[in-house]
């Protein structure tokens, strides 16, 4: 079997035994990369020096050293985080030739364990959309079939794992910029509890929302980078102090008596067919392996995507005016002060950065915050409410990550709010702190991905993770890749 | 309800903001900020009991400090690498007026 | 810019103005101070607070706001807040929680400034302050609250008119700065002046600020308009704030002035505070005036909601009953045992106080070692002051330990040295850093016995006996000079006795 074709915790094994060189291994990734990145534009960036930290491993490795336990593992990462000494864009022109002096907390523990990041990956500007085509570099298009988007903002991640150009990925998740790239692109991605990863080094959209996750084509190998990213962080004062449980331990524990909730509500209006067909047959995976089924309400499920589109916009308006000119971002020509602002402004973010800034900034201004921010915050609490009662009766929640299969490329930019609508799903678990998890289950008749999303109590991502390890124990879409040439229509 | 973007009007938003738009892009904005806006006031309608405290997303538990030690700074010429103008001691800007009284 | 003019300079109204005099006008004051934390390092992040370091050297990706950055605070700036606002008489707040106050400068890198605006962690206080007018009543200055928040980094402004670059320098970008807002209660610019003097003592005392407005480590804006009488209505002219004060006296002056400008621009267009906005102007040094500052484009609004990156902080009772145990004494208790258990003037009390704690300490050690604190205020409020004021030198540094002070003045009150003599012993004590013996000896000093001093005292007969018939001719004060004679051919002599002597003499 070719290196690109196994997951990542085999390839560790691999390196570890001696049976591949970290420097075949990137070597191998590179040249996929070379081939074939120009059609799925998933890299902004591809590190220059990934080769040579290759083979200072297999140095180290040769000379007997103990090496981190992701050892010559290469990773893409997401370029909304900041690793240093090289351009770090979030996607934007604001942004394009910013080389932060500092690496976020994740990749210093991800240097820690001595992988390799190979290079940065696409996204919508700032984060800031669903499908990836608010990037100032071009849009990502899906390995699946290229005329599709991959999903956002995280999609140059998802397509990278997807098309194998990375064994595995880093994003980061918001609204749902994890889970559904992750569904539009058949892997499995894991938006952890707000808190459980650190923020620091993540550039900011929304902060009460974001959370840095992996994406994998596993939920194994989900859980093996949670244990290296995961935990407490002094410097990223919303850190959690919780325990880091051992994610991989309990991955095989079985799911008998496990109860699983499935939202009646969920499953019936606006929600494509084939998507509800495969949805309900892999509850009975899930049944077979012992779960139980429960039907549970979240009724303020209605009022999430109101709440999010007041919530991080708000946010957003206030964490993205410091990219104003002055000291590290791109500078717009002026003859003083205000016009470089505006112009600096004007020019250095995309339109939808623009809008939702614009939005925020409306919302929060005088008289303002009572009927906007501070109203959704308190349907923010209903709905964090809702899943507490909801946890009492079952331990997991499970439901469609998305609506449909992918989205044509273009077909929703002139209509954001059809676009914002289809995070009905997502949204909720970032404003009510909890983790989840997008896993794919049988695709569409017309060989489009589809995901199956589990939601669980805060801190409790080792149960999802064994719930999703048993259901890819069962069954095998996860393991399917786009075959090559990618296809270009679908 | 609270008004959709005549007051203030986009164009005081988008001051506010420090982003020029140009008119198409003004008005443009300003049907997209009314449409979401008329979207997001549904919450108006959500019934929320007299009592309820907001979330504010953050884990509400523990108190978040730090001591109060010295941390080497980043040197100069590194922090200001990234400096769109500088002159190796200060950012520079524009100055704030463009006519010179006052 | 100038102010708008409603109503026409000569009008019945505007007669009507000028009839009322400034003096029945009551001021307003009200006083917005920002000091400086005395912490190691800054509020959110480690970087060093020093003053007066190379320009960008201080900083770090948190304090400039890089992306991905993050703030967390720093314990000792909330402990400091807290005896700064018990020191205040200020409720404690038990919870306390951070807000972002957003507005765009370049000195401002985030694009906002954490502060705190609905729950600060110091609630209402007050400071009592003395007043010239009636030294035994304390007028009290109501605090409406104090809350803790980062300071921005500083502008240079190319003032040459060429429209070069403004300069940004960050380095004190996240210092923690606690703004203590006071109520209007101030009335007059003396008190404005004594509060801001009272607030710097006190925090110096609990080592919280070194509050020097030249090091720009306290900050005032005074708020200021005047109630004036009349007919049968009190009008209030629109209020200003005032900025730019860069010491205590630019903000008594500054008062002064716009309490009068403000007084004959409301004779002049009548208008009031519902007329009018809040002004800001600037103090000018220079021409000791205040000008009206540029408006700004659109009145500020600082979108203020609770910022995400930070968790609010809960304060245990026990936090700060520990805080509060460990609390210095405040000036006023230690003016207070000074007036009552060392029986000095209120004002005496008042200058010792106001040298800070280690005088304070010294004086108490003095004064209990030599049992007499009207001596002991004597020569420590007049001489040590002196001296130390002359080199330059704090009560710590100065050579005379409390111990041998002590010494000194009891030789003194013993008669053993006259006032005179015991000053050149003390100057040498301080000179040549010994002890009152060695000085003594150094200098020479014996006594001088009874015979000494009777040949003295005919002797100086004999020679000045023009003087001698000036004194029995009823000038008293000529012995003066004969003294001054004595002295001259022996130092030793105690001048006391030597005019007794003289007197006794002349007489017979």
């Amino acid at each position: 079997m070719t290196l690109s074709a196994l997951n990542a915790d085999v390839i560790v094994d691999q390196l570890n035994a001696g049976e591949v060189t970290a420097t075949d291994c990137v070597q191998h990734f590179l040249d996929r990369i070379q081939v074939h990145n120009a059609e799925l534009n998933a890299f902004i960036r591809v590190s220059e020096s990934a080769l040579e930290q290759a083979e200072a491993i297999d140095q180290r490795r040769k000379a007997g050293e103990s090496l981190g336990c992701l050892a010559g593992l290469p990773i893409a990462i997401k370029d909304g985080i900041c690793v240093s000494g090289q351009p770090t864009t979030a996607g934007s022109k604001m942004l394009e030739n910013f080389s932060p002096p500092y690496d976020a907390t994740i990749v210093e523990r991800l240097k820690s364990a001595d992988a390799i990041i190979i290079g940065k990956t696409n996204m919508d500007e700032f984060a800031m959309g669903s499908s990836t085509e608010n990037s100032f570099f071009g849009p990502t298009n899906n390995p699946w079939a290229t005329n599709r988007v991959p999903g956002g903002s995280s999609g140059g991640s998802a397509a990278c794992v997807a098309a194998r150009l990375a064994p595995v990925a880093i994003g980061s998740d918001t609204g749902g910029s994890i889970r559904q790239p992750a569904s539009f692109c058949g892997i499995t991605g894991l938006k952890p509890s707000y808190g459980r990863v650190s923020r620091y080094g993540l550039i900011a959209f929304a902060s009460s929302l974001d959370q840095i996750g992996p994406m994998t084509r596993t939920a194994k190998e989900s859980a093996l980078l949670m244990s290296v990213i995961a935990g407490f962080d002094p410097r990223d004062s919303t850190s959690s102090k919780e325990q880091v449980s051992d994610f991989l331990t309990s991955l095989e524990t079985p799911l008998a008596g496990l109860r699983i909730g499935v939202c009646r509500d969920h499953l019936n209006e606006g929600l494509d067919v084939e998507v509800k067909t495969k949805i309900n047959d892999a509850i009975s995976v899930f049944k077979q392996l012992g779960a139980n089924i429960e039907e549970i309400e979240l009724p303020q499920t209605k009022s999430a995507i109101a709440a999010y589109y007041i919530i991080a916009p708000c946010e957003a308006s206030s964490n993205l005016a410091r990219y104003d000119g002055v000291r590290y971002t791109f500078r717009a020509q002026a003859n003083d002060l205000e016009e470089m602002y505006r112009n600096t402004r004007g020019q250095g973010f995309g339109d939808e950065v623009k809008q939702r800034i614009m939005l925020g900034t409306y919302a929060l201004s005088s008289g303002y915050y009572e009927a906007y921010y501070l109203k959704a915050s308190k349907v923010r609490r209903m709905i964090k409410q809702d899943y507490d009662e909801a946890f009492k009766k079952v331990d997991l929640i499970l439901g469609p990550t998305t609506p449909t299969p992918a989205f044509k490329l273009g077909q929703h930019t002139q209509d954001p709010l059809a676009m914002y609508l289809a995070d009905i799903y997502t949204v909720s678990a970032n404003l009510a702190g909890i983790p989840a998890i997008s896993v794919p289950v049988e695709p569409s008749s017309t060989g489009l991905p589809i995901g199956l999303q589990l939601q669980g109590r805060a801190f409790e991502e080792n149960t999802l993770l064994r719930a999703a390890h048993q259901f890819q124990n069962e069954t095998l879409w996860h393991m399917a890749s786009p075959s090559e040439p990618w296809r270009t229509q679908s | 309800m609270p008004e959709t973007p005549e007051q203030p009007t986009v164009n005081q938003v988008a001051k506010l903001a420090r982003i020029h738009l140009d008119e198409q892009q003004l008005t443009s904005s300003g049907e997209k900020l009314k449409q979401i806006l008329e979207f997001v006031s549904q919450l108006e309608q959500a019934e929320l009991p007299k009592d309820i405290e907001p979330f504010f997303g953050a884990i509400e538990s523990v108190n978040a400090i730090r001591e109060d030690n010295l941390q080497t700074s980043v040197p100069r010429e590194k922090i200001l690498d990234n400096a769109p103008e500088s002159d190796g001691e200060f950012y520079l800007v524009p100055p704030v007026f463009r006519n010179t009284d006052s | 810019m100038e102010d708008t003019v409603l109503n026409p300079t000569s009008s019945p109204q505007s007669n009507n103005r000028r009839a009322v005099r400034f003096d029945d006008s009551q001021i307003i004051i009200g006083l917005e101070v920002h000091v400086q934390l005395d912490t190691d390092s800054k509020l959110f992040c480690g970087c060093s607070t020093r003053f007066g370091e190379a320009a960008n050297s201080q900083t770090c990706v948190v304090c400039t706001g890089m992306p991905g950055a993050l703030p967390v605070i720093n314990e000792r700036a909330l402990e400091l807040s807290i005896r700064a606002g018990l020191s205040l008489n200020c409720q404690i707040a038990r919870s306390t929680k951070w807000d972002r106050k957003n507005y765009f400068y370049p000195d401002l890198p985030k694009g906002y400034q954490i502060s705190q605006f609905d729950q600060p962690i110091c609630g209402p206080g007050h400071l009592d302050i003395e007043t010239s007018e009636a030294t035994d009543q304390a007028r009290r200055i109501r605090i409406e609250r104090a809350h803790l928040e980062e300071d921005a980094g500083k502008s240079i402004h190319d003032e040459s008119g060429r429209r070069q670059d403004s300069k940004i320098d960050l380095n004190r970008t996240g210092t923690p700065l606690l703004e203590i807002v006071t109520q209007p209660d101030i009335r007059t610019a003396a008190e404005a002046k004594a509060f801001l003097s009272e607030l710097k003592l006190i925090l110096n005392y609990i080592d919280v600020s070194d509050c020097n407005m030249q090091q720009g480590n306290l900050r005032c804006d005074a708020n200021v308009n005047l109630h004036i009488p009349f007919g049968d209505e009190q009008i209030a002219t629109p209020i200003v704030e005032i900025k730019n004060l860069n010491s205590f006296r630019a903000v008594e002056r500054s008062i002064t002035h716009e309490a009068q400008r403000q007084f004959e621009a409301w004779q002049e267009n009548g208008l009031t505070i519902a007329d009018a906005p809040k002004q800001t102007r600037g103090w000018n040094d220079h021409t000791q005036t205040t000008t009206l500052q540029r408006e700004k484009e659109d009145s500020a609004d600082y979108r203020y909601f609770p910022d995400p990156d930070l968790i609010a902080v809960k304060i245990e009772d026990s936090q700060i009953q520990q805080i509060e145990s460990q609390l210095e004494q405040l000036p006023a208790d230690l003016r207070k045992l000074l007036a009552e258990q060392y029986n000095l003037k209120s004002a005496d009390a008042s200058v010792i106080v106001s040298q800070g704690r280690g005088v304070v300490d010294y004086f108490l050690e003095v004064a209990d070692g030599c049992e007499d604190s009207k001596i002991a205020n004597n020569w420590i409020g007049q001489e040590v002051l002196r001296q130390l004021n002359e080199s330059n030198q704090t009560i710590e540094q100065y050579p005379v330990s409390p111990q041998q002070f002590t010494d000194l003045l009891k030789l003194v009150i013993a008669g053993t040295l006259d006032q005179t003599r015991g000053k050149e012993v003390l100057n040498a004590m301080v000179a040549d850093c010994i002890s009152p013996e060695e000085a003594i000896k150094q200098l020479g000093i014996k006594p001088v016995d009874n015979n000494e001093l009777v040949s003295l005292c005919e002797k100086l007969i004999d020679e000045n006996q023009d003087v001698v018939e000036q004194i029995q001719s009823g000038n008293g004060k000529a012995i003066g000079m004969l003294i001054g004679k004595a002295r001259k051919m022996n130092p030793n002599a105690n001048p006391g006795l030597v005019k007794a002597m003289l007197a006794k003499m002349i007489s017979t």
